[in-house]
């Protein structure tokens, strides 16, 4: 393990500290800190510390969206309460990071911050070479991650005060985490199970605290401090029992989501100036309290999946709405009581938690390359646009006919298909029939349909339907979802429905062969001419090899018109076994049915 | 929109007897069942009898007997009608596909309306091919069910079934069919054209020409070539001078081109003043660009 410490105040480029930091000026070594020799102390270290500043609250961050734009030589800001935008020109080489009142940025060599609510120049010295990973700030002192010096592992984390002051520099071959600072005291994670805090004041390690799951992040939100990566850990008075699983901690209900998107990024990761597709597919969730019992904010998390946003109950892990935004979505905050997002086009779109509903837009001037929003105080501003029932939303999320979402719709669908709603059904039959419907769709919303057990109604008015080119109806009806549906609901009325689409040439054979075992089931009255036609003029169809659709559909018919078609119905069916040109493989199944009949009558 | 139809069910033909194509009624022969007779005699043409050898083949379970029945029966054309109660007692019991396509062309050669009905089964097969051929076989033997099932055919998936029911309606003179054959027009089933200008009322074929200049010239020409010949009767002088107005005005090469196509065939004896104002069209669009005579 190596561990070089140093007050910089009198290091002249940070180059240097990249290249030779052990040999500046004050260094020191303390081979305690991010030792993994260090023993697990209990909580003794961190209770103490967490006593030591009990009465020092997190300050509230800016509330503000940042994109980078241009060619990635643009910062544009944005502050949510309604300040005027601000810009700042500057190359950029890495993604700038919003940290309570400051953003932090690197680019042409250089390691800058600015006032997130201004984005005016706080202070830049040159990067060395060094790569931004991420940044906390306490409204005074920053404290940054970069990569190491050279190609090896580790971190390098510098402290620095608004006015351009090096407190203190580390380089370290362990990999830091994203850093929170509170009371000048840097809580750093790290080994993934780790929380040092390093006391910017003396340069000493003043406590640590060693977390039973993966944490590479601290951060502060509504007033506390949280360590965490898919979960998080709350800094109160329950700390010092983390080694023991006991600290006060939430996680995200585990449930299915698209692109399976996490809560955070690991906190020692670099991000690229330009957003990509695991920026798109995030989770959103902000603690709801530092003190007392630890939940979700609004019990809501959230998702997004490049242009869709789920918002679900983070007690019940249900989905409660879905916003169907415009463009993609880059990235954003949980609120207090809503979820802030920013977009490819610049746009800043402030949700409500409880409904889905907009509340308010804002515009960042130009599209951008990526985006990050900081929400700590923010309040939204009323419950928003009424975004209309919970089916109705997810209907307009299915209609998207961008391939990019078939994942995030597919979920949707199979969340239409457990509501009990009839509307449903009405959805998923015209989804099923809609030509614009995409074909990675289609499937699912057939399936569905198959399985919905109410909304007879709307099957049945909708089996009156039929293709038809002139009329603009160009997908044929699906059917033989419907008639399985209707079928299992012992619908007896759709009976001669479902025997007019036996004759209907645009239904596939799959569909024609469900109305047909549909109508073995259901009975009921319709025209038997209708089921003899079909008879006739498929008996002799040319065998296909299995499954043959159309083959089955005959038989099917032949089973209903020897139970229903009387005397005449008997008839048929026994001259399609006599006659020469029927289908051989149809003839037998329908000679095993004639004497399953007969047998049966005997027994009566 | 689905249409049923009240289809008539023909499982009353019977085929009973017959003669020798081509030949006279043979001696001892068995006389013909009434709806064979009837349908003999409802045709304009001079019938055969069937042999009993075909009446064998026509009724036969074997589709290449039938096959070959078929094919002695569509040689005899119109004249055989005798052979359609048959032929029909077949297409109802079902057929393989292709045996059932070479009935429905057989029972489009013989042109009898009582073939009608189980030809309009057909039209809604799940088989194109069977699609296509009862759909042209509709054409030649009409009647009001031939009719409407032509026009159901008018919104199949196929374009050629579509056409082919387009081509029908107005050979077939189904005059109730031109409100569906403008919405075929204006979803590109441009065969709908030509039956519109044979059957359209005057407010009708005002609203063809109305589609000068949206819809292609090409398939314009086609309904209003035969609107421009109609009789009298049909069309007015009037309706037909602004039609060629209509036409004139449009000033391109290809309205020239049509234009001095009717002036070569327009009949001497017809009204001197449409000829004069096709002559006078054809006067005005001769410069226009693409004419033969005019500028590029």
């Amino acid at each position: 393990m190596r561990t070089v410490i140093g007050t910089l105040g009198a290091l002249a480029t940070f180059a240097a500290l990249a290249t030779t930091a052990a040999g500046c000026g004050g260094g020191q070594t303390q081979a305690r800190l991010f030792s993994t020799e260090w023993e697990d102390d209990g909580g003794k270290s961190i209770e103490a510390l967490r006593l030591r500043i009990k009465d020092t609250h997190p300050v509230a961050g800016a509330d503000v969206a940042v994109g980078v734009a241009g060619n990635a030589d643009k910062i544009l800001g944005l502050p949510l309460g309604g300040g005027p935008r601000w810009t700042f020109a500057h190359p950029l080489d890495a993604r700038p990071i919003l940290a309570t009142s400051v953003v932090v940025g690197s680019g042409g060599g250089e390691l800058f911050a600015l006032d997130a609510a201004t984005g005016h120049k706080l202070w830049a010295r040159p990067t060395g070479g060094l790569k931004l990973h991420a940044a906390g700030d306490d409204g005074s002192v920053t404290a940054i991650t970069l990569s190491r010096a050279g190609n090896g592992p580790g971190s390098t984390l510098l402290a620095v005060t608004h006015d351009g002051g090096v407190v203190r520099q580390i380089e370290t071959d362990k990999s830091l985490g994203a850093p929170a600072v509170l009371a000048r005291l840097a809580f750093i994670p790290w080994g993934n199970q780790y929380v040092s805090v390093f006391d910017l004041s003396d340069g000493d390690e003043a406590a640590r605290v060693l977390l039973r799951e993966k944490t590479s992040r601290a951060w502060t939100v509504g007033g506390g401090l949280y360590f965490g990566e898919a979960a998080a850990v709350r800094f109160d008075d329950r700390i010092k029992d983390a080694s023991h699983s006991q600290a006060t901690r939430i996680a995200l209900p585990p449930r299915e989501l698209p692109g399976t998107p996490t809560l955070m990024t690991p906190g020692d990761a670099y991000a690229g100036p330009v957003a990509s597709a695991p920026d798109k597919i995030r989770l959103y969730a902000r603690p709801s309290s530092p003190d007392g019992p630890l939940g979700w904010d609004s019990d809501r998390f959230y998702a997004t999946y490049f242009g869709l946003v789920f918002g679900f109950s983070s007690s019940k892990g249900a989905l409660r709405w879905v916003h169907t935004h415009g463009s993609d979505v880059l990235g954003g905050a949980a609120a207090k009581g809503s979820l802030v997002l920013c977009d490819e086009q610049g746009k800043v779109t402030v949700i409500d938690a409880e409904s889905g509903g907009t509340v308010s837009e804002l515009d960042m001037g130009e599209p951008v390359k990526s985006c990050a929003v900081q929400a700590d105080a923010f309040h939204a501003a009323g419950p928003g646009q009424s975004p209309g029932t919970l089916a109705s939303q997810i209907q307009h999320a299915l209609e998207s006919k961008d391939l990019e979402l078939a994942t995030g719709q597919r979920l949707l669908l199979r969340e239409l298909g457990t509501m009990e709603d009839e509307q449903v059904t009405k959805t998923l039959i015209e989804m099923a029939s809609n030509p614009r419907t995409s074909p990675a769709l289609l499937g699912d919303a057939r399936t569905e349909l198959a399985s919905r057990r109410n909304g007879a109604e709307f099957m049945l008015d909708a089996l009156s339907r039929h293709y038809d080119f002139l009329h603009g109806v160009l997908r044929p009806l699906p059917v033989g979802p419907i008639a399985q549906a209707l079928a299992a609901m012992k619908q007896t009325q759709a009976a001669h429905l479902l025997a007019d689409h036996l004759l209907d040439p645009m239904d596939t054979d799959d569909d024609v062969r469900q109305v047909a075992a549909a109508l073995v089931t259901l009975g009921g009255s319709f025209e038997v001419i209708d089921l003899k036609r079909f008879f006739a003029m498929y008996r002799a169809a040319p065998a296909q090899p299995p499954p043959d659709a159309i083959a089955d559909a005959v038989v099917s018919v032949g089973q209903v018109l020897l139970r229903q078609g009387g005397a005449d119905g008997r008839a048929v069916v026994d001259q399609a076994i006599a006659y020469g040109m029927t289908n051989p493989l149809v003839k037998e199944r329908l000679s095993a049915l004639v004497q399953a009949a007969d047998a049966e009558k005997v027994k009566k | 929109m689905h249409r049923r139809f009240a289809y008539g069910y023909v499982g009353a033909f019977m085929l009973v007897a017959g003669g020798a194509l081509g030949q006279a009624k043979p001696p001892g022969a068995p006389p013909p069942s009434a709806p064979e007779a009837r349908i003999a005699r409802q045709s304009a043409t001079p019938q055969i009898a069937l042999s009993p050898a075909l009446v064998q083949k026509l009724a036969s379970t074997d589709p290449e007997q039938l096959r070959s029945g078929l094919d002695e029966v569509r040689l005899a054309g119109k004249g055989a009608a005798r052979a359609v109660p048959a032929i029909v007692a077949q297409l109802e019991r079902g057929l393989p596909y292709t045996v059932a396509q070479a009935a429905l062309d057989t029972l489009g050669d013989i042109e009898v309306e009582a073939a009608s009905p189980v030809i309009a089964w057909y039209v809604r097969h799940r088989d194109l091919e069977v699609r296509r051929a009862a759909a042209k076989a509709l054409t030649h033997t009409k009647g009001a069910i031939a009719a409407n099932a032509l026009r159901v055919a008018l919104s199949d998936e196929d374009p050629m079934v579509r056409g082919t029911a387009a081509t029908g309606l107005g050979a077939m003179k189904a005059k109730e069919a031109v409100n569906d054959l403008f919405v075929a027009l204006d979803h590109h089933v441009n065969e709908a054209a030509g039956s519109i200008g044979q059957l359209c009322n005057p407010t009708e074929c005002d609203a063809l020409a109305a589609r000068i200049g949206k819809v292609p010239f090409d398939v314009m020409t086609s309904g209003l070539d035969p609107i421009l010949f109609r009789p009298k009767a049909e069309v007015s002088d009037d309706a037909k001078v602004k039609l060629v107005g209509r036409i004139r005005e449009l000033g391109t090469g290809e309205a020239n081109k049509f234009l001095r196509d009717v002036q070569k065939r327009w009949p001497a004896a017809w009204s001197p003043r449409i000829k004069q104002s096709i002559d006078q069209g054809v006067l005005a669009t001769a410069a226009a660009p693409g004419t033969a005579t005019g500028a590029p």
